[in-house]
């Protein structure tokens, strides 16, 4: 059977374990990556939540993201991100600079929170964002012309605009238009419009139909298909033969803003020398004592085991695959870690409560160096660190922290893989 | 506002509609009132089941021919809503062989025709099946589309002037010296009230029969059963499979397509309304019924749901009641003294052809008109014309065309047609049950239709394995350009996605836990909608 070395193995090719391998790689160790799939940022927005909502007044947006932050670990300390809130700004702070270098500048909004619309016209608070879709001042423009592509499932015009108006808080006087633009007769998927944009096929049919319908002070809204890699290349372009901002909002997927951020970030771990395996599944952790020493992977031909000095687990939720659910009971995946369930039922009545499925809060505990740990604190596997949305403690889809909580996580595990291996 | 028919009929079920087309093929004007959708109640709410009646064969012969008589009615008039598959009932390791002798003279005094297979073979083609089945009878059992049933009943009675109102409640029926004179009707969308006057009544509510006899102070004394069901997303068996041994929870299996419905629980409920599965109930099936199918945790669960039997029980003044102990046709001239008032209560959907051939029965006779029964012999659907069948796998794929046309019947060509005009409408809105724009957009227009539920239950969008997480929002493209569809989007989509969460609740391990996990991130993390306005 092959066996593979590394210092340092990721499991998991999420936002969390791209942000562990790249800055595990940056001190200079041999890593390597191993995902059976995507996970789940391919499915996101690409945008990066840090916290939507006022603790006390969960309909308020926090206008204070990282001091929000400070408040929660105070009333719930055992949320992730009090594990990480040392690292918080320099792990946010390397993610934009590896971005920035990659060509796919994410913007913040002075320490504030972005309210971006939706494909659905309702306005959702996220803190780092691609400059394609980093609306400004929607409350000023005196037209929103929102652009779908006739051919083009999933993206409905006036959908958004009968929502934005009840959702969004607009000029009395502003003026919403929907549209939808012909660029073809066939079934147009957003990968394949993405490429023909980019190569500039259709820019003109688009300007032309779009341009007509502009007025002074009016913002161009889109469907995130504009081009397939990072940065603002396509909607800056737009903007300028439009004479207007163009924005791209976020919608179901499959979306590109996230998949774009996967590329970057995978196209970066490469430069880097950092190997990266998709599509092969690790089954079996073996340890010697309360350490990791290999585990076995399930790959496309066959069975493989890869060594490893530190190893971090960022298999995500049940989604990723780091969690699984039968009928009797939850388990984590690879090293049957005890999973926090607490006392609750697994779910609630009501589908959209305010107060989330508990489901997604289930996961692994950690301490401060996010070794996975029992209930009395003791850790149970010295060289591993677990990250992402496996962990326990966060209701992501309602706090509004996914790829925050993933991406400040799996930058303290690639920080800490000196320390933990010292251990 | 004022209607008049001679004939209002309260209830949109199997049994309220079959009545509806019995009437009006009898030249008898009628009005059906339906609280909510059609299929609001038990009807959309079964196993899909056209007994043979094998099931009963034992413990009420009557029921059981009554079963395999209607079945071979069925089965000629409406072949397009039956998939003729066939069921087989097996003994097991353990069973009681005495009752399986006692079974097969059962089914031959009452005309099924139970034939004896080689158990090998049933499990050569049903490799799911147990090994400890130890005998195998085959028999004429099929599987119903209780949708499709519905619409052609109400389809065809429109063409004979009936007609039906939705989305309203029968709130009180009127009677003077002696005789219900009308209906009083509160519109449950706009709040409106509107009467009805008529020279009868028929009490068609099934599990809510003893309300609505309640309304003129009677007493029909129905035991609401509460009955859940399983819905795998796997085909597996080809045929339906009961289990040889008196009736029990949990015997049953029936394959609809690629899908496998398992089931039934028994409770008594308080309420007609009380259908919201519960996990234990979910517990309970999956035991039984790895008894026959050993691998069944291996099985994709969808969704668990419930419906609520009607049992008639024979009050203490059972005279007037008639007919079968399948069901009852209560006659409340004769029993209480109102003129125009009657009751058809309990049955099965195998069986709401003949419950409503014998309504029909006694109205024409107190109304002395004189015209027989045609419900037998008249289709209920026209079969879908090869030409038409050709144009629409050009737009819409074979598979897609296929099910749309089992799903439109007669539509089906204004619905390709507009396909044909119009190339965005071709667009898959639901990938798991194939449904197209075009055909959602022509359900969303029916003048029954003021819901996602309503479009749902006409087109099975959100039936399958994504629970409408992608094609709920779709929809919403396809409505927003009627003006009937006013109300939120908000307020549309919450309600489909709760309605569809309460049968995926009980059933939340594996990929359906994998699947909520991924609509909670389409509809709070990048929507938003929790906080919607
Ligand atoms: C539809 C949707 C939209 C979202 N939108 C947003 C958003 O707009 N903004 C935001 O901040 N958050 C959003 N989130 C949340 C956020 O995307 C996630 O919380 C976060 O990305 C989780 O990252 P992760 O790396 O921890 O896990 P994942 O992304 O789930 O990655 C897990 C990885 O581990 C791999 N894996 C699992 N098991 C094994 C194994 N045994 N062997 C090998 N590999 C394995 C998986 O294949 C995958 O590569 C969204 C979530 C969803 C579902
Ligand atoms: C779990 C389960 C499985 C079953 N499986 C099978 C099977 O496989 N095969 C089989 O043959 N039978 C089966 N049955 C039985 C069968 O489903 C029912 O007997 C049949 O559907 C009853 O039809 P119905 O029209 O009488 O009642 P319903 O379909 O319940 O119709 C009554 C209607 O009246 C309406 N209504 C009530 N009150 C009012 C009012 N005041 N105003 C206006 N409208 C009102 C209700 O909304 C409802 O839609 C099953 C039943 C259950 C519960």
């Amino acid at each position: 059977m092959m066996n593979k070395k590394a210092d340092v193995l990721v499991i998991g090719a999420g936002l969390s374990g791209l942000m562990a391998a790249a800055k595990a790689v940056e001190q200079g160790k041999k890593v390597l990556l191993v995902a059976k799939g995507m996970g789940a940022l391919g499915l996101s927005s690409g945008c990066i939540d840090l916290w939507g909502y006022d603790i006390d007044q969960p309909d308020q947006v926090c206008s204070r993201p990282l001091q929000e932050i400070d408040k929660l670990i105070q009333v719930n300390p055992h949320h992730p991100y009090a594990r990480v809130r040392d690292v918080l700004e320099e792990s946010l702070d390397f993610f934009r600079k590896i971005c920035a270098e990659n060509g796919s500048p994410y913007l913040e909004n002075e320490g504030g929170n972005w309210l971006l619309p939706t494909a659905l016209g309702t306005m959702r608070p996220t803190y780092l964002v691609p400059a394609s879709m980093a609306v400004k001042s929607l409350e000023e423009a005196d037209k929103i012309l929102v652009v779908g592509f006739k051919g083009l499932k999933d993206f409905y015009p006036d959908v958004l605009v009968a929502n934005l108006q009840r959702n969004a808080e607009l000029k009395p006087s502003c003026k919403l238009e929907p549209v939808l633009v012909e660029v073809g007769s066939e079934e147009l998927k957003p990968a394949a419009l993405a490429h023909r944009l980019e190569r500039g096929e259709i820019i003109d049919k688009i300007v032309q139909q779009v341009k007509p319908l502009l007025s002074p002070g009016a913002v161009v809204l889109f469907p995130p298909v504009l081009g397939s890699s990072g940065g603002a290349g396509m909607a800056g372009r737009l903007a300028d033969e439009l004479g207007c901002p163009v924005y791209e909002v976020s919608n179901i997927p499959p979306a590109l803003p996230g998949d774009r951020l996967q590329k970057t970030l995978l196209h970066h771990l490469k430069t880097r020398g950092v190997e990266v395996i998709i599509g092969s599944t690790v089954t079996t952790a073996h340890l010697e004592g309360n350490r990791c020493v290999k585990v076995t992977v399930r790959c496309l031909s066959g069975t493989m085991t890869i060594s490893a000095r530190v190893f971090v687990l960022a298999t995500g939720s049940f989604l990723g695959g780091g969690l699984e659910a039968d009928i009797e009971g939850i388990k984590e995946s690879i090293f049957n870690l005890p999973v926090q369930i607490g006392a609750e039922e697994w779910s609630v009545q009501e589908f959209l409560d305010l107060k989330g499925q508990p489901f997604n809060k289930f996961g692994i505990a950690v301490n401060d160096h996010l070794q996975p740990v029992d209930e009395s604190g003791q850790v149970l596997v010295k060289n591993l660190m677990v990250t992402g949305a496996n962990l326990a403690g966060c209701n992501y889809p309602i706090e509004k922290c996914g790829n925050g909580v993933a991406l400040a996580t799996g930058y303290k595990a690639g920080k800490l893989v000196e320390v933990v291996h010292g251990e | 506002m004022t209607d008049k028919a001679q004939v209002v009929i309260i209830g949109g079920g199997a049994t309220g509609t079959g009545i509806l087309r019995d009437l009006a093929l009898r030249g008898i004007s009628a009005v059906l009132v339906e609280q909510g959708d059609l299929a609001h109640g038990t009807s959309s709410r079964f196993h899909g089941l056209l007994h043979s009646g094998g099931r009963y064969a034992v413990k009420d012969k009557e029921a059981a021919r009554e079963c395999i008589e209607e079945n071979l009615i069925l089965c000629r008039i409406a072949p397009s809503c039956i998939e003729p598959i066939g069921g087989l009932f097996v003994e097991m390791q353990g069973d009681d062989p005495e009752y399986t002798e006692k079974w097969v003279s059962a089914c031959a005094e009452a005309g099924i025709n139970a034939e004896e297979t080689d158990v090998q073979e049933v499990l050569k083609s049903n490799p799911a099946l147990s090994s400890n089945i130890t005998r195998a009878f085959k028999v004429p059992d099929c599987a119903v589309d209780g949708f499709r049933i519905l619409w052609g009943n109400v389809n065809s009675a429109r063409k004979h002037g009936a007609k039906v109102i939705t989305y309203s409640k029968v709130t009180k029926i009127h009677q003077e010296n002696g005789s219900v004179t009308g209906v009083e009707l509160l519109n449950k969308l706009t709040g409106e009230k509107k009467t009805i006057e008529c020279e009868m009544v028929v009490n068609a509510a099934g599990a809510w029969a003893g309300e609505v006899a309640a309304m003129v102070g009677l007493e029909v004394n129905v035991i609401k059963d509460k009955g859940t069901l399983l819905a795998f997303n796997h085909r597996m068996m080809n045929k339906i499979v009961n289990r040889l041994r008196p009736p029990g929870d949990g015997d049953i299996f029936v394959p609809h397509g690629t899908i496998t419905i398992l089931g039934t629980t028994s409770q008594t409920v308080d309420s007609a309304d009380a259908n919201k599965p519960e996990r234990q109930e979910v517990l309970d099936l999956l035991k039984i019924g790895k008894e026959m199918v050993p691998e069944i945790e291996n099985f994709r669960l969808v969704r668990a749901f419930a419906g609520v039997r009607p049992l008639y029980q024979p009050g203490s003044s059972a005279t007037g009641r008639s007919v079968s102990r399948g069901f009852a046709l209560l006659d409340h001239q004769q029993m209480d003294g109102l003129n125009g008032f009657v009751s058809i209560v309990g049955g099965k959907f195998t069986t709401f052809r003949l419950m409503a051939e014998r309504t029909a029965d006694l109205v024409a006779e107190k109304l002395a008109v004189d015209a027989p029964c045609r419900t037998a012999q008249e289709p209920l659907t026209d079969p879908v014309p090869e030409e038409l069948l050709k144009r629409g796998k050009k737009v819409f794929g074979i598979p897609g065309a296929k099910k749309a046309a089992e799903r439109l019947g007669d539509d089906f060509a204004r619905v390709i047609e507009e396909a044909e005009q119009n190339a965005e409408k071709r667009q898959v809105f639901c990938e798991c049950e194939m449904v197209s724009r075009a055909e959602i957009d022509f359900v969303a227009r029916d003048e029954d239709c003021h819901t996602l539920g309503d479009i749902r239950r006409k087109t099975r969008m959100g039936m399958g394995t994504c629970q409408g997480t992608f094609c709920g929002y779709r929809t919403l493209g396809a409505l927003n350009k009627y003006e009937k569809f006013a109300r939120s989007h908000r307020e549309y989509l919450s309600v489909f996605l709760q309605k569809r969460w309460k049968g995926i609740r009980p059933v939340l391990w594996g990929q359906q836990l994998r699947e909520a996990q991924l609509a909670l991130g389409i509809y709070c993390s990048l929507f938003g909608m929790e906080r919607m306005k």
